[in-house]
């Protein structure tokens, strides 16, 4: 079945804030490469804790990037959001007064929000009490403001915004927004992607789950011993096919379809079943077949539980024959809510770049593991179709499907 | 890639618990009264600077669940576990159902309680790392809408949407899309806002002391295709959204109610039940004009004021206006008259939501006789 043109949705603006890279160029360079985001958490003193690695990133400048709202009044994760929309209104070529013109849709995904400063409002109240919290960090401490801050910095009345708050699938769950906004006809141009800061409260949460690794993240790897815990920031650029053309935008990728579904198993335990059911819903959707996938960019937090539960899922949908299988997270830690959008502009710009980005950390692949998770080494590939997954607390899986874009439609 | 379909969705169903009481009925008969719910805060339970909230009186997680499942579960996610409980009913669904089923919450922030209580522990215990790790779940904003998948059974798209005060329309809006992509069969959507010391605190210093008064609540519609076998109770005929960049509501408001008659091709003048969401300063005052200018004051007045009878509560507001304006029809002969919701976020978001009143004759979930 041939989608009409009418219905295509393609990628043509990237914005990346990573702890491998901030833009393209870099972030290209890094995953070719093989860069690690590891080094010692530095933004909570991590006294007491035997480990304390991290994927934070130490070089991010918020006033490169926000020009109109103050910074002041935006939190870490929103400051990230705005820079990462910044950077890619201008990959996608549009004008502020284009987008302004536009009904522009914009969904953040996000695990934490504003926790960075929820943390530091409790460190007051414990030390000072309720009375001696910060009024301009309490006001800012909110979820909903990360798209609404893209929305003020460029002035966008037309705007729908939306946080989407599913932890650690959101960035898929915000493409498959944008998407779908687009399809309906609510919107003209999607602002997605997903955005957190690395806090102690999420630290501490996996480190008492006994999943934070000790040095580096290995996925797939027998001897992992679970995530480190990352930040930044992934936004993408969606339109239609029809729209892109006629603006001459470079076109990185198109987004075939999506799937989502829901455990209703475990708060924190993932179940193979409904991921398997999810990757296939997300298939179906986009009318492709298990055998036309050429890579998989997995959820691969490198957790012992979430690696095995994740290539059992993988086995059941595509058999014996499991397209390469990468993580990501072995370069950029667990960015949390921005993982699975930082994961599709990662995809979007392997089918741009000819190339396959490597799951690094890597000594011996894991038995239960049984797949080439392109160990250490990125290698060329002249890739079609993309598979990104997307999974997290509570069964709220993602699965988002990505191809190159072919001017005929598939 | 799925069927889409362009048919408007309708509401077949819903529950509320809120200040007024346990469930559905109690909503609807505080709101054709027009109750109050503005009570003193017992300062024992809840040491906030607040004097006065709008609560659900008497609600208590493990009383209203059960000791199973509950130990730590917050506010929030009790209160919705119960509502999402009285709109299903004893229904257990089949497989099928189950993964066909969506899910589609609004709130806020999630709970700040829970995200402050556990790195409070961090802070506070012997070790970093000693916290209690059932609380881990609790501090992440999807494990409301997360955990009545776990009770329920609802296998189908689960999604946690945090847009502050409009969230029960966006909550709207999400489902309508997952219906008409064929996402799903049917969609759960509403909104929840919990009261808690946390909130509390945050809101006195976020407002400098200028908030007003907290509430709480949540409420939960069924929303269907069109071709459901269920009684409709409204057609949601459009949902818009703006974002007020400038600090002028009322022309943003104009533009959004303006931009959802005109999907549906009604005049405003037509309009026979219209709900402010009732935000506190400016931005609620110049909402309110902007409805009453594009609708009328006798629309207005029509639909007693929630924010005036249950305080300001939060991402909940602009779902309980949905369920006040379903509770008002449901007492009049409204079939095939209109209904405007707006809901403005002093943060920015603008939302509008246009309901046609269909029948009246089920009444909410949780009701003993209706």
């Amino acid at each position: 079945m041939n989608r009409s043109d009418a219905s295509r949705v393609v990628i043509t603006g990237l914005g990346i804030i990573s702890s491998i890279g901030i833009g393209i160029p870099e972030f290209v360079e890094s995953l070719r490469s093989g860069r690690s985001g590891a080094k010692p958490i530095t933004s909570f003193d991590t006294t007491g804790y035997d480990y304390s690695n991290g994927c934070e990133i130490v070089d991010f400048d918020p006033a490169r990037w926000i020009k109109e709202v103050p910074i002041a009044e935006l939190g870490r994760t929103s400051q990230f959001s705005v820079a990462a929309a910044r950077m890619a209104v201008e990959d996608a070529g549009l004008s502020v007064d284009q987008l302004r013109s536009a009904r522009c849709h914009i969904s953040i995904g996000t695990t934490d929000g504003e926790s960075r400063d929820l943390d530091h409002l409790t460190e007051t109240q414990v030390r000072s009490g309720w009375e001696a919290l910060d009024p301009v960090v309490s006001r800012r401490a909110t979820a909903n403001l990360l798209p609404v801050a893209i929305a003020r910095e460029f002035g966008l009345t037309q705007a729908e915004t939306t946080t989407i708050a599913t932890a650690c699938s959101a960035g898929n769950y915000s493409i498959g927004n944008g998407f779908d906004a687009i399809r309906v006809g609510d919107a003209d141009i999607a602002l997605c992607g997903g955005a957190d800061a690395v806090c102690r409260k999420t630290f501490t949460a996996f480190y008492r789950l006994g999943t934070i690794a000790p040095d580096c993240c290995r996925p797939f790897d027998r001897d992992r011993r679970g995530i480190l815990t990352g930040e930044g920031a992934g936004v993408l650029i969606l339109e239609r096919l029809e729209s892109a053309i006629a603006r001459g935008a470079t076109i990185y990728a198109e987004v075939l379809g999506y799937g989502l579904t829901c455990d209703a198993y475990h708060p924190v335990a993932p179940e193979p079943a409904s991921v398997a059911r999810c990757m296939a819903l997300a298939l179906r959707d986009a009318d492709v077949k298990p055998d036309e996938v050429d890579l998989i960019s997995a959820h691969g937090t490198g957790t012992k539980a979430n690696d095995v539960t994740e290539v059992r899922a993988i086995r059941e949908v595509f058999g014996d024959s499991v397209p390469r299988t990468i993580s990501l997270k072995s370069m950029l830690g667990h960015t949390m809510g921005a993982a699975s959008a930082l994961a599709a502009i990662a995809c979007s710009l392997a089918i741009t770049h000819r190339f396959i980005p490597p799951t690094i950390n890597h000594r011996v692949t894991d038995p239960e593991c049984p797949i080439d998770c392109v160990p250490n080494a990125s290698v060329a590939a002249d890739l079609r179709i993309v598979q990104n997954n997307g999974l997290a607390f509570g069964g709220n899986n993602a699965v988002v499907v990505l191809s190159r874009y072919d001017e005929e439609a598939r | 890639m799925t069927a889409m379909t362009t048919t408007a969705p309708v509401i077949t169903g819903w529950s509320a618990i809120s200040p007024f009481g346990p469930d559905g009925r109690a909503f609807a008969g505080g709101i054709r009264e027009g109750r109050r719910t503005r009570a003193r805060v017992d300062p024992a339970d809840w040491p906030v600077p607040d004097e006065h909230a709008c609560l659900v009186p008497g609600f208590d997680v493990t009383e209203a669940l059960g000791a199973k499942g509950t130990r730590t579960m917050n506010r929030a996610t009790g209160l919705t576990v119960a509502a999402v409980g009285q709109l299903l009913g004893h229904e257990k669904p089949t497989a099928r159902v189950s993964e066909g089923t969506a899910f589609a919450l609004g709130t806020t922030t999630g709970s700040a309680q829970s995200m402050m209580d556990f790195t409070r522990q961090s802070f506070v215990n012997e070790r970093p790392y000693l916290v209690e790790p059932a609380l881990v779940p609790y501090g992440v904003m999807n494990v409301t809408a997360a955990r009545c998948a776990i009770w329920h059974g609802l296998k189908g798209p689960n999604t946690t949407i945090a847009t502050g005060r409009p969230a029960g329309i966006s909550a709207l809006r999400y489902a309508g899309r997952l219906l008409a992509t064929g996402r799903a069969e049917r969609a759960l959507a509403g909104a929840v806002e919990e009261y808690s010391v946390s909130r509390s605190w945050l809101h006195h210093h976020g407002k400098e002391g200028n908030g007003g008064t907290l509430g709480e609540g949540v409420a939960i519609f069924m929303v269907e295709p069109a071709t459901s076998a269920a009684r409709p109770l409204a057609t949601l005929l459009a949902t818009e959204f703006r974002t007020c960049v400038d600090g002028d509501f009322g022309t943003v408001v104009r533009m959004a109610i303006r931009a959802a008659l005109a999907r549906a091709g009604l005049p405003g003048a037509d309009v026979y039940l219209a709900s402010p969401s009732g935000a506190s300063g400016a931005a609620g005052q110049a909402e309110r004009a902007a409805l009453a200018e594009v609708t009328s004051e006798a629309a207005i007045s029509r639909v007693p004021e929630l924010a005036e009878l249950i305080a300001d509560a939060g991402a909940a507001s602009s779902a309980l206006q949905v369920a006040a304006v379903l509770s008002v029809a449901e007492a009049t002969p409204a079939a095939g008259k209109t209904a405007v919701i707006t809901s403005v976020d002093p943060d920015g978001a603008v939302a509008c939501a246009l309901l046609r009143l269909e029948d009246s004759d089920p009444g909410p979930a949780g009701s003993l006789d209706g």
